[in-house]
């Protein structure tokens, strides 16, 4: 029923003497998506670039890419550019970086809206705002006029979209759209992306390394790793029954598919002590004269040996309740509790008393460590901080949290650059065990991180949690992975709780409008397989 | 409010500026004159110049050399600040009249080097983002760092060889044609356009690396697009800085440019005066380029928010769209 639009044939990319992608072929027709799915490292976004023609100039590429019968890797670059924009279009990754922060939104809208021809600048005004209202932004015109930095990551996204939908392309190419988004946002985005592709029939090329988006958003799926194609076919066949063993395993590691894999009957959970204790606390900030209440009033308890998840989109208070739980702030009123004692109110040398057995894991691995030093000494520095044991025993210390967390000795040596994102969160994670704190305060812990290396991560908290008793505090605003890891959860929204209590409760009888919201937001593939059946419940 | 608090910023930085501007004078007072053997004294009491005594004492008056350090220091500022510079020791004229009359030489020697400085710094950095990469841009890349470790004598010896002697272009006799000022423009600028343009290059090439610049080369724009609109701007906001502090070096280079050209300008009055130990005209001189100085990099913190709108909202000088 419909002709190719893009056709891929035995693609090969090499860098160097290094080749990323080996022999990639797929098809895609007008009017329907195709999902590219892989981890960081498959030679997903290398494929996306060899589309675009913006492989950087030392990579070569072989084989074949057509988009509506031209061929493309030929094609001169003055002949290309022509093509960009006009009949390719791009979304990307991250929208907050996407668009020249010292130029309008206005100005560079124009550059998209002149591909439509010479016209005058009044109807690509008209067209700018036409194409912004088109994408759901409120204000077209206040968004004309306003920088980057002055919008959120949802509406520059949207911003992106419709400037790449504007000059009327017949192919969409999306990495990642979503990943940098919160998940009410990620919704809403796919949702506009489906809604374009169908009102105006273009194909969508998506790229993405949640199977659970691939699924839900598109028609075909080809899975990568390493640079080659591990299997391809129909979104739902490959979901429903896959074949190749990393798609079987991408689909065990997706959190929103398998909300029991890492549920711990709670039988660690050591009832009547608590751990940590928020008793109406509030904190206000001042900025440009105007107050923000980050945390309104919030209250909430943690057991010894649990885990209670912090949940809200950007803005919700979570980061500033863990920065108060750590001593590096004060609340304006009410107090915080860890195992009995007030946390405000102590002198310095208290403070770091109470930080030994109070340890950060932060978001992002890749700005957390410091390149310049080995991992050796990144295990060890809180130990040379506190003073700690004789040098044998810290030595012995930095091996028993390099086992804890599954890290080869021969690491030791190594400098942050030269590990993945997976093996520097666990370094990362060695660093706050060195210590044996009894509280691990987990910031988003694996948003920065591939599914598959999350579940990794995951398992190695879980297990740790199950040895050493630990308590995490755990931010994020991922609710499928909430649901995995978490025994209770607290839901924020602007700094209030929405919602509280056990994890079960909260996710299958949602009491609020909001927590209704962030749940429906999850992706949900196909409804009717809920495949927790393969996947054996973690057992003690 | 906003323009409430823009003011504030305004006042604010005038009032450093200020400060910087009386510290300099009260430090390059001191230093010259309260240092063993005060230059005026020790040329007053030179029997060499032959002042008698009757000469002396007006002139010890003037300068209130009887009266304490403190003292003098206010009488020579409040003096400063009516314009009264002082007489020249050498000539017994007044300060104000000999840096009247060597600023403008200077101003426009100063000036068309700063526009050489531009103008071959973005050249430069033009051609090493849109020259053929292989040939083009690895030469380009490589002047800014070769001119720099020449010294200015160096290269303003060699275009008055070249230029002057052999090919005749201009006349070192006649420093202020046209032709000589440009010449001596180039030599004095090309130095500080190595600055500008290692600096220039370093944030191109940080521009094309960010996603916005893939993003907009995914619409479709050409090279020179890409240059102009997604490059420049942002990348021009050091070199406000830049040109800022190189004011600092033009002046200075002024020194030497004006020797080697034979340039009669505030370089040559320094130099007469450094050598005559003539105070009052080295007090004022180095007065005037703090003045000039303070007042660049004044200008330059207030084009900042111009140039980057993120800027803006941190000083307040303009929020969010309502």
């Amino acid at each position: 029923m419909t002709t190719e639009l893009l056709r891929v044939a035995d693609l090969s990319v090499r860098y160097g003497r290094q080749q990323v992608v080996h022999q990639v072929g797929f098809g895609l027709a007008a009017g329907k998506a195709l999902a590219l799915i892989g981890e960081s490292g498959s030679g997903k976004s290398t494929i996306a670039k060899a589309v675009l023609g913006l492989l950087p100039g030392h990579a070569r590429a072989t084989g074949r890419i057509e988009l509506n019968g031209t061929e493309l890797l030929a094609l001169p670059e003055r002949h290309f550019r022509q093509l960009r924009g006009r009949t390719i279009g791009f979304v990307p990754q991250d929208p907050q970086n996407a668009l020249n922060p010292v130029r309008s939104i206005g100005s560079q809208a124009h550059e998209a809206a002149r591909l439509l021809g010479p016209g005058d600048s009044a109807a690509e005004r008209q067209a700018i705002l036409d194409i912004f209202a088109r994408v759901g932004l409120a204000e077209p015109e206040r968004i004309y006029r306003a920088y980057p930095h002055e919008l959120s990551g949802g509406m520059l996204q949207r911003v992106l979209i419709g400037l790449a939908v504007l000059p009327r392309p017949a192919l969409i190419v999306a990495d990642e759209p979503t990943s940098a988004l919160d998940v009410t946002i990620q919704k809403h985005i796919l949702d506009l992306l489906d809604d374009l592709r169908g009102s105006l029939g273009l194909g969508l090329l998506l790229i993405t390394h949640d199977l659970a988006i691939a699924a839900e958003r598109a028609e075909d799926v080809v899975v990568l790793k390493d640079g080659a194609v591990q299997e391809a076919g129909t979104s739902s066949a490959i979901f429903r029954a896959p074949r190749s063993a990393y798609a079987r395993q991408l689909q065990a590691d997706v959190p929103a598919l398998n909300p029991d894999r890492f549920r711990i009957t709670g039988q660690t959970a050591d009832a009547g002590v608590t751990a940590i204790r928020f008793r109406s606390v509030s904190r206000t900030f001042h900025a440009d004269g105007r107050a923000i209440r980050a945390v309104d009033d919030v209250s909430f308890e943690v057991a010894a040996g649990s885990t209670h998840a912090l949940v809200g989109e950007s803005g919700s208070g979570k980061t500033t309740l863990a920065r108060l739980l750590l001593g590096l702030d004060s609340p304006d009123a009410g107090a915080i509790e860890v195992d009995g004692q007030p946390v405000q109110g102590r002198s310095r040398e208290a403070l770091r008393a109470l930080r030994r057995d109070l340890q950060l894991v932060y978001q992002n691995p890749f700005t957390s460590l410091d390149p310049t030093w080995t991992v050796r000494g990144i295990i060890r520095e809180p130990l040379d901080r506190y003073g700690i044991g004789t040098r044998r025993e810290r030595e012995e210390r930095l091996h028993e949290a390099l086992t804890a967390v599954g890290l080869a000795e021969s690491l030791l040596d190594r400098r942050p650059g030269k590990l993945s994102g997976g093996q520097r969160q666990r370094v990362a994670i060695a660093r706050a065990l060195v210590l044996q704190p009894k509280i691990l305060v987990l910031d988003e812990p694996t948003s920065a991180l591939d599914v598959t290396v999350q579940a990794g991560i995951v398992e190695v908290l879980c297990d740790l949690q199950r040895r050493l008793g630990l308590t995490y505090l755990f931010v994020s605003h991922d609710l499928a992975l909430v649901r995995q890891f978490a025994d209770t959860v607290t839901v924020l929204r602007h700094g209030r709780v929405v919602e509280q209590g056990p994890v079960e409760g909260v996710f299958l009888r949602p009491a609020e409008a909001y927590s209704r919201a962030l749940l429906s937001a999850v992706p949900r593939p196909i409804p009717d397989t809920v495949p927790a059946a393969e996947c054996s419940p973690a057992s003690v | 409010m906003k323009a409430r608090s823009y003011l504030g910023f305004l006042l604010r930085r005038l009032v450093q500026a200020l400060v910087v501007v009386v510290l300099s004078y009260t430090a390059t007072f001191l230093i010259i004159n309260v240092l063993p053997g005060d230059p005026i004294t020790n040329m007053l009491l030179d029997p060499d110049n032959g002042f008698s005594q009757a000469e002396i004492a007006p002139i010890i008056a003037y300068y209130g050399l009887d009266r304490p350090v403190p003292e003098q220091l206010w009488n020579s500022f409040s003096r400063f600040v009516t314009g009264d510079l002082g007489i020249s020791l050498r000539s017994n004229l007044p300060v104000a009249g000999l840096v009247l009359e060597a600023l403008p030489s200077t101003l426009v020697l100063a000036s068309s080097a700063l526009t050489v400085a531009l103008l071959v710094a973005f050249a430069l950095a033009y051609g090493s983002q849109n020259l053929p990469p292989r040939w083009g841009q690895g030469i380009l890349r490589s002047i800014p760092a070769v001119s720099l470790a020449v010294p200015t004598f160096i290269i303003g010896i060699f275009l008055i060889q070249l230029f002057a002697f052999q090919l005749g272009l201009f006349r070192i006799t006649s420093p202020d044609s046209a032709a000589a000022t440009f010449f001596a423009a180039l030599a004095l600028g090309l130095p500080v356009s190595a600055q500008i343009a290692e600096v220039l290059i370093t944030n191109l090439d940080h521009e094309a690396r960010q996603d916005y610049f893939a993003v907009a080369r995914s619409r479709g724009l050409s090279r020179g697009a890409l240059f102009r609109r997604h490059q420049l701007k942002s990348s021009s906001l050091p070199v406000v800085t830049m040109i800022a502090l190189a004011v600092g070096e033009l002046l200075g280079g002024s020194l030497i440019t004006e020797a080697i050209f034979g340039r009669k300008g505030i370089g040559s009055l320094v130099q007469s005066a450094a050598a005559a130990q003539d105070f009052p005209v080295l007090l004022a001189v180095v007065a005037l380029a703090a003045v000039v100085f303070v007042a660049v990099n004044l200008l330059a913190d207030l084009v900042y928010p111009l140039l980057d709108p993120r800027l803006r909202r941190r000083r307040g000088t303009a929020g969010d769209a309502a």
